[in-house]
């Protein structure tokens, strides 16, 4: 086996796009789902059951189906029925999905373990539902499980290579390009897998020193 | 799937500089295995009508029903389909996942630098998949290029060079993972043409109600029209295979036989040829 470092420097250029969108995806896709798992987390403690079951068996199903196939479903099927976006906000869409489920379990776990005294406490001084929420219960729940919801950052850049099969070149993608038009596989694979092993490593000592910060 | 085939690839890759550099016996010996074992494996890419799976999970396709006649007269009696993706051909080969590479792959010089060739099968020219009624009435690369057109085609086709060739930048290119998947960016709007082999392009548009093909054209490489053609690859190691395959390929196309078998695969007397392998790698 050769190592051919003219491999390299040609494969840099493509790399550094590869990894913007990498990036740009793992960056979106983790706000989308923050959000949008918080916004399960809530709505499955809402009194009505007519809210909590239909966002259940979304969730569930969501949570149960592979995010390789709901990715395939999304960006190829959909545009049947006239709905087409473009292959990253199709693959930001599909991971912010498809971790929001996790993330919406991460909350209410967070949630559950704010004590009991905190709601009564805010009862007791009667302050209304929003702002019990507000200034009392997430921020103690959010803080308790910014470890958890950070794994999940790591866990979503290891994913983003499968955006590679709906044509988005992330690293991954832009890495299997290069190696098909000029055969060469060692050199662009290495470079991408060394990056994935420092995006990680940079990414929970952030996650740490945030954890530091907000865990007291 | 795609990340397990990428996965073989590379370990593939990995282990074929060894193979090669460890291969002792001059031209190879792999038409004597083959004889022994009575089976060779052909590497093809799933693309209508070159080398495929039909409807009834038979392999079929003008490569493959091609190769079954040729290695009959070689004495090895049976096909065995390696079905990948084209961009997965050459390392697939090079790093003995199948024998031969069966799916009508154009014979061009980079490739020619990592496997070696039999004369061409068939000549072809390319064409664009495109939205109904060519609404930018994109016939050429230049067309595209000036029409500041969106431009898709798939991975590791010959197709990216020539757009490339025309002025297109390289990585505006959308490139998706086979000809159905380019349909599917045309019908969806993601792109104004997909290019392939004009066949390809033929063949699978007659399902859309929302695409067709172009009329074929010739690319332009170094300014002057080039014809493309489709042609088995070796390993390059395995000179005596490609030779005595050569010959039967060349009787065959003496007799007829060859458009015989190519007809049903929506072939035309214009598709048949007499350019050779080193033609064509010469560039």
């Amino acid at each position: 086996m050769k190592w051919d470092w003219n491999a390299v420097s040609e494969f840099m250029p493509r790399f550094w796009d590869g990894l913007l969108v990498t990036l740009e995806a793992l960056a979106l896709g983790s706000l989308l789902s923050f959000t949008l798992g918080l916004v399960w987390a809530l709505l499955m403690r809402t009194p009505s059951r007519w809210v909590r079951w239909p966002v259940g068996v979304v969730t569930e199903f969501v949570r149960n189906t592979p995010l390789l196939v709901q990715l395939f479903f999304l960006f190829y099927v959909l545009p049947e029925w006239g709905l087409t976006f473009s292959a990253l906000a199709t693959g930001v869409f599909a991971i912010g999905l498809h971790y929001s489920t996790y993330t919406m379990q991460v909350y209410r776990a967070g949630i559950e373990a704010v004590p009991a005294g905190q709601w009564e406490a805010a009862t007791a001084l009667n302050l209304p539902l929003r702002r019990t929420w507000t200034a009392v219960i997430l921020p103690q729940a959010i803080r308790r499980v910014v470890p958890a919801l950070g794994n999940y950052v790591i866990a979503m850049l290891k994913d983003t290579p499968m955006l590679m099969v709906i044509t988005v070149l992330e690293m991954l993608g832009r890495a299997r390009l290069f190696s098909q038009q000029h055969f060469q596989f060692t050199e662009p694979l290495t470079v991408i897998g060394v990056a994935f092993v420092l995006i990680s490593y940079l990414a929970s000592l952030l996650l740490r020193a945030l954890e530091r910060r907000l865990v007291r | 799937m795609l990340a397990g085939l990428t996965a073989a690839g590379v370990l593939g890759a990995a282990a074929c500089t060894r193979v090669a550099s460890a291969s002792g016996t001059r031209g190879g010996d792999l038409l004597d295995r083959l004889r022994a074992q009575g089976v060779v494996r052909l590497g093809i890419a799933g693309e209508i009508p070159f080398g495929y799976i039909d409807r009834n999970g038979h392999l079929t396709g003008e490569a493959p029903e091609l190769a079954k006649v040729i290695f009959k007269r070689l004495g090895v009696d049976r096909v065995q389909p390696v079905p990948t993706e084209f961009g997965s051909l050459i390392p697939g080969l090079n790093s003995q996942q199948f024998d031969v590479v069966a799916a009508g792959m154009y014979v061009n010089p980079e490739r020619c630098q990592q496997v070696i060739f039999a004369d061409p099968d068939y000549q072809m020219l390319d064409s664009f998949i495109v939205r109904k009624g060519n609404p930018k009435g994109l016939h050429s690369y230049r067309d595209v290029v000036a029409k500041k057109a969106r431009f898709a085609t798939g991975t590791g086709y010959a197709e990216i060079q020539y757009a490339v060739e025309a002025g297109y930048k390289e990585s505006d290119i959308l490139i998706v993972p086979d000809q159905v998947a380019g349909l599917n960016a045309v019908e969806a709007g993601r792109v104004d043409a997909f290019a392939g082999t004009a066949l390809t392009a033929r063949e699978v548009v007659k399902k859309s109600a929302k695409a067709e093909a172009t009329k074929p054209f010739a690319p332009l490489v170094k300014g002057k029209p080039h014809v493309d053609g489709g042609a088995f690859a070796f390993r390059p190691t395995e000179t005596r295979l490609r030779d005595a395959f050569n010959v039967e390929l060349r009787k065959l196309r003496q007799s007829g036989e060859l458009f015989r078998i190519l007809r049903p695969f929506g072939f035309t007397k214009a598709e048949l040829t007499d350019l050779t392998a080193k033609e064509l790698c010469g560039g």
